[in-house]
């Protein structure tokens, strides 16, 4: 808040708990003198930041036009069949968050998938099946 | 990955076009010669600005304002502080330049931060690079982390008495990030809205400072302006396009990647065919987007003319990102309408009423017409005044661009989106 560290204090939260826990909002807040809900309001802002916890992979697979021309929505469809989740879900066994995104900057390379931060290009079906059952 | 040099022979920019890569090994700090930059800072501030400025170049992140009288205004401040950042939050559809200029020549874009700071009289810069760029990321980090090392960064660069502190920031997952006050806002750790202009970051930027904002491509190229010098650089491209561009191929095509091209010098169906390789299979080409999704589609049939601002603007569209997203008649028109209208639905900041619900309501329609398989009139006419409505009122680009898809449809094929009785009654 004010502060150009800000950002990446929320990165580093993020990164150490794989979300940012009230109790760090509530400490922030103190910290910074700002009521609380300015701080989630940040958070919440951004959809790389979360407020509660993700699976262990987050799972990002791009939607927007390039890739969706490379036939993503195919993609898409088995990805949610073989996770058994929707946009924006946890599997049970907390592995996964599922999250159809926009364009991830590697368009000419569609479709693209990203696993937590590995990007994978040209992802055919059967790729996407045979890396999202070696995330262990 | 075969590489694609598709300079002609004797215009050596430097930025060459590689296509679908993942570059082979991280560049080394050590076999780079910083030459251009000890060039540039044994130049006048002023000397410089006038190199960018006779050299016409446009910044390359979009909207195209003239780099050397931003530099100017910005020298012209009077401030405590100022600063200079470098935009690497390429989030349009198409758009991937940035990213291929981070991983493969990092210390070009290092070089033109630091020549760009130097000019306008700044002593803090930032890079600012999306959240996803984990790639880029590491490469540009180290690159800091060495130059710093090396005496690039920090205190008297070079022996020039100039001091320069670069920090990189890693945005969040926010489109509307890339746009310029939107990301101030964010590097001073606030949600990443969009200011209203003016006052504009020249005078009032980062924490009320003056601040210049440029597009990786922009900075790049500003270094090689000084290397190759304004008179050769401006030699280069047409009258209101001199230089070359960084074209971002995707879509429907055989050999998609980052091209470079000399503006004017080819035709947009050359760089279809010649260079990206037409379109896939047997297919037809239908349409091209120029300049990413917020840009209004070229049919075929008008894809022979030069590549430059000028016939782009003619044509009805612009250069935008460069990112040529080439689409094949395979497709559902109305499924293309629904995914581009969704991301801005999804990208939208929220702050202007309008843009925050006429995208969504939009996508609804779409979806509905997508669904009975073509518009009614009326749905037509809904479309088109929501469209107005959010340009008459958004506050920045992403509002006032985020129907010239959707409208660029309807303008050139009427007779497959509208519903049988409805086609010969559209304007
Ligand atoms: C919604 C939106 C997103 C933008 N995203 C980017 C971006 O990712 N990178 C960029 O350089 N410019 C982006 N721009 C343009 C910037 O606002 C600004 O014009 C640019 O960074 C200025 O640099 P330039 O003059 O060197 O092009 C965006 C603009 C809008 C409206
Ligand atoms: S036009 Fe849209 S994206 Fe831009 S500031 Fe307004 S609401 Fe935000
Ligand atoms: S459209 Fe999918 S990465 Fe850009």
């Amino acid at each position: 808040m004010g502060d150009v560290s800000f950002l990446e204090r929320l990165h580093n939260l993020q990164d150490t708990y794989g979300y940012i826990p009230e109790k760090e909002i509530v400490s922030l807040a103190e910290e910074y003198d700002v009521p609380k809900a300015k701080i989630f309001g940040v958070i919440s802002f951004y959809s790389m930041l979360y407020t509660e916890p993700t699976g262990k992979f987050i799972v990002r697979v791009c939607d927007s036009l390039s890739c969706y021309l490379n036939e993503s929505d195919d993609l898409v469809r088995a990805v949610k069949d073989y996770l058994g989740i929707g946009h924006g879900e946890t599997t049970e066994d907390k592995r996964f968050t599922l999250e159809v995104v926009e364009c991830l900057g590697y368009c000419g390379e569609g479709p693209v998938m990203m696993i937590n931060d590995k990007v994978y290009t040209y992802v055919s079906e059967k790729k996407a099946l045979n890396i999202l059952s070696n995330c262990l | 990955m075969e590489e694609k040099i598709l300079l002609k022979e004797g215009i050596d920019i430097d930025l060459k076009g590689r296509g679908g890569d993942t570059p082979p090994a991280e560049p080394n700090i050590n076999e780079y010669d910083f030459f251009v930059l000890e060039e540039a800072l044994n130049l006048d501030r002023e000397e410089i600005i006038e190199q960018i400025k006779e050299a016409y170049l446009k910044g390359r992140g979009g909207a195209g304002f003239p780099t050397g009288l931003k530099w100017e205004m910005a020298l012209a401040e009077e401030a405590e502080q100022k600063y200079m950042i470098c935009n690497a939050d390429e989030a349009e559809t198409g758009t991937f330049k940035d990213r291929y200029l981070l991983e493969n020549v990092p210390f070009k874009v290092l070089e033109g931060i630091i020549i760009g700071a130097y000019a306008i009289g700044a002593e803090q810069a930032y890079i600012y690079m999306r959240g996803e760029y984990a790639r880029p990321r590491n490469v540009f980090s180290k690159a800091i982390e060495e130059a710093y090392k090396q005496g690039l960064l920090g205190e008297d660069i070079l022996g020039s008495g100039f001091n320069l502190e670069l920090r990189l920031i890693k945005g969040a997952g926010a489109y509307i990030c890339g746009e310029e006050t939107a990301l101030l806002n964010s590097i001073e750790g606030k949600r990443g809205r969009s200011r209203t202009k003016p006052p504009y970051p020249i005078q009032k930027g980062l924490f009320d400072q003056p601040t210049a904002v440029n597009n990786v491509e922009t900075l790049a190229s500003c270094r090689e302006i000084i290397r190759i010098g304004a008179k050769e650089y401006k030699s280069l491209g047409t009258k209101e396009s001199r230089g070359t561009k960084l074209v971002c191929l995707s879509g429907d095509i055989w050999k998609p990647g980052v091209y470079e091209v000399e503006f004017g010098q080819v035709t947009i169906k050359e760089i279809v065919e010649e260079y990206g390789g037409g379109t896939r299979d047997d297919a037809q080409l239908k349409f091209i987007i120029p300049g990413g999704a917020s840009t209004s589609i070229l049919p075929a049939e008008k894809l022979d003319i030069p590549y430059c601002y000028e016939t782009l603007a003619q044509a009805g569209s612009s250069v935008g990102s460069g990112a040529i997203i080439v689409v094949d008649d395979s497709h559902n028109l109305f499924d293309l309408m629904v995914t581009v209208s969704r991301f801005f639905m999804d990208e939208t900041c929220g702050t202007c009423f309008p843009c925050k619900e006429g995208n969504r309501q939009v996508n609804h329609i779409l979806n509905k017409v997508a669904d009975k398989g073509g518009f009614s009139k009326e749905e037509v006419e809904i479309v088109k005044s929501i469209g107005r409505t959010i340009y008459l009122s958004a506050r920045c680009g992403l509002g006032q661009t985020s129907l010239n898809f959707i409208y660029s449809i309807l303008k050139n094929y009427p007779d497959e989106v509208l519903l049988g009785g409805d086609k010969h009654g559209k304007d």
